[in-house]
């Protein structure tokens, strides 16, 4: 059984679709990174597991049960971080806490719940309306934990954390993953996504651009990493040595700065080994893998030019306002 | 309906007795008792506990549907606005359990404003009066309640059909103006206009029926019947219907024996239906809404 499984699910405003004809399956004990920049419909299709908003068309399932028909059956077995969220301000933090565990059923420890996500004991029985917005972060985190639930969903968890706050919540993501949770994990920020997924969703307008691992992603887009060597003489007189390189490309030089990209990791060896059988000394050496930013970036600029593809073909369409301001039509 | 519906409103109920407005309906309510007694004292009229009791009944028609539309009005559409509401629904309970436990909750916070009151308009009653009528004072306050919770089920309502606070108030403002405000011209205007005149003292059954179903003329129709006395519906008169009219119940004007849903306790029953149609309009839109 899936931990997610959406068919078709499609959501629409008016006349701008949310979520487009999602196809989305997340297996039970994975780390899932649902990717995509803000507006791109991530909110809105959680908010559609969680039985928030109701699909145009399409459906889904949560651990099994129906998001429409079960949402009751899905909210005791998932632990929701929701994005923009309120804290209730008069209430303290171990009000919110307990308040979880008793609609959950479950048998935990509010301080054990708020020791888990960091929240100080002097914090616990302030308003919650004091409380910063990584605090607030913080006892969402908590509530979700509550009941130990079989599926983690969060939305934007990072959002307004602090570095500290983050490596915390990393670290919480893998504690649940090693214990079996499944999680599923949104954010535009990419290296959050890159540190903790197993495997990694990209939406981009509504619609399901690429799922696979990051490495994978990395390789079905091409993206390799680039290579900065130093050198002890002009680069340029040992350039064509490693240009004549299998899965090696792009190489240019700048003073004794030798920068090229390799598209297999075997080749940065083979670069240094030619280099210094050609009598060339490394003084220096940089790699740069790609980062998932510049995939992202390659994967969202597909879709528009896919998207730019189909707006010539209906172009007929919009000649028949020729006079219109550049303005008015973005 | 499960457990969580008292949780829900365990919880509404908490955090509303840390909110201020709470305390300021409480000490509101209980400063019109305190000064209502003690004027009715100083005035040295001839006068029982049983009908100082009832005199409290004029300014509560007034203020204690403000208070409650007040209390209520922010219950669901305030958490959808801020987004708590993802904390609440995130967890187990369900939309009807949101509806229901802040119903209950808000119910409490009016609950206990007016049992303050009643309290304190209890023991004035003993001191300045030398009665303590427990009797009359327990039906009173039952039907103060009762209607008190008519409005806080019509803001209930209103806040869970609505998804702007903007709406929350409009609609709220507008049910509060058109039962105090404008209640003759929507009801005997529409009268003038099919007989050509307003209505009379003995005017048309469904009219009467109408005047019945009024929450303010329901809740002195049920306290002249319970405290037998004359507590006036205040509202505001356009002279489209007879002035004899004024204070009567729909029983009274009903030329003969009136049927059982023009009787006078079967106010109760009218004020029982405000209690649940606004509240079952409002769960309606909520639970078919995109939050």
């Amino acid at each position: 059984m899936a931990a997610i499984e959406t068919a078709g699910l499609t959501k629409r405003y008016g006349d701008v679709t949310a979520v487009d004809a999602l196809e989305l399956t997340v297996e039970e004990g994975e780390v899932f990174g649902f990717l995509g920049p803000n507006g791109a419909g991530k909110s809105t299709t959680i908010d559609l597991l969680l039985d928030f908003v109701r699909p145009t068309a399409g459906s889904a399932t949560v651990l099994g049960y129906d998001a429409q028909a079960d949402a009751q059956a899905v909210s005791r077995r998932v632990g929701v971080l929701p994005e923009g969220f309120d804290v209730y301000p008069r209430l303290t933090g171990r009000r919110h806490v307990e308040f979880a565990i008793e609609t959950t059923d479950a048998d935990d420890e509010p301080d054990e719940i708020l020791e888990r996500v960091g929240l100080e004991p002097d914090a616990r029985d302030r308003p919650a309306g004091e409380y910063s917005t990584g605090m607030r972060q913080r006892l969402a985190t908590g509530i979700a934990l509550v009941g130990d639930p079989d599926l983690l969903l969060m939305d934007e968890p990072a959002s307004g954390l602090d570095p500290h706050g983050i490596s915390d919540l990393q670290t919480l993501v893998r504690e649940e993953a090693d214990a079996g949770t499944t999680v599923f994990f949104s954010s535009h920020i990419l290296e959050h996504v890159e540190a903790v997924c197993d495997r990694v969703g990209v939406l981009v307008d509504g619609r399901l651009v690429a799922v696979d691992t990051i490495a994978g992603l990395r390789a079905s887009v091409g993206a390799g990493a680039t290579m900065e060597l130093t050198l002890d003489r002009p680069a340029d007189r040992a350039d064509d040595v490693v240009a004549a390189l299998d899965d090696v490309t792009d190489v240019t030089t700048s003073g004794r700065t030798l920068e090229c990209v390799v598209t297999d990791p075997r080749a940065k060896a083979l670069v240094v080994t030619q280099l210094e059988d050609a009598g060339v000394t490394v003084r220096d050496l940089r790699v740069e893998d790609a980062s998932l930013e510049s995939l992202y970036t390659t994967l969202t600029d597909e879709q528009a030019a896919d998207a730019a593809a189909e707006a010539l073909e209906d172009g007929s369409g919009s000649d028949a306002n020729p006079e219109r301001e550049p303005e008015a039509v973005g | 309906m499960t457990s969580n519906v008292w949780a829900v409103a365990r919880k509404e109920f908490d955090d509303a007795g840390r909110s201020r407005l709470l305390w300021a309906l409480v000490g509101l309510l209980v400063l019109v008792a305190a000064v209502g007694y003690a004027a009715l004292w100083y005035a040295d009229e001839p006068v029982t506990a049983s009908e100082a009791l009832a005199f409290l009944g004029v300014p509560l028609q007034v203020l204690l549907p403000i208070a409650a539309l007040v209390v209520g009005y922010m219950a669901v559409v305030g958490e959808r606005r801020s987004g708590s509401i993802k904390l609440l629904l995130g967890l187990p309970p369900t939309r009807t359990d949101v509806v229901l436990g802040k119903l209950l909750g808000r119910l409490a916070v009016v609950g206990v404003a007016v049992g303050l009151a009643f309290v304190v308009a209890l023991v004035l009653g003993a001191i300045l009066f030398g009665e303590a009528p427990v009797f009359d004072w327990l039906a009173f306050g039952a039907i103060t309640l009762l209607f008190g919770a008519v409005f806080v089920a019509v803001a209930v309502g209103v806040s869970a059909a609505v998804s702007t606070r903007g709406r929350a108030m409009a609609l709220v403002v507008g049910c509060y103006v058109a039962i105090v405000a404008f209640w003759e011209l929507l009801t005997a205007g529409p009268y003038y206009l099919l007989y050509g005149h307003g209505p009379p003292v003995q005017a048309a059954p469904w009219y009467l029926v109408l005047e019945q179903f009024n929450p303010v003329l329901a809740y002195t129709t049920l306290t002249n019947l319970v405290l037998e006395n004359d507590l006036v519906p205040l509202q505001f008169q356009y002279g489209l219907e007879s002035i004899e009219a004024a204070g009567m119940t729909p029983a009274e004007r009903y030329p003969g024996d009136a049927p059982v849903y023009l009787q006078e306790w079967f106010a109760s029953v009218a004020l029982l239906i405000w209690l649940v149609v606004p509240v079952a309009i409002g769960y309606y839109r909520f639970t078919r809404a995109d939050l």
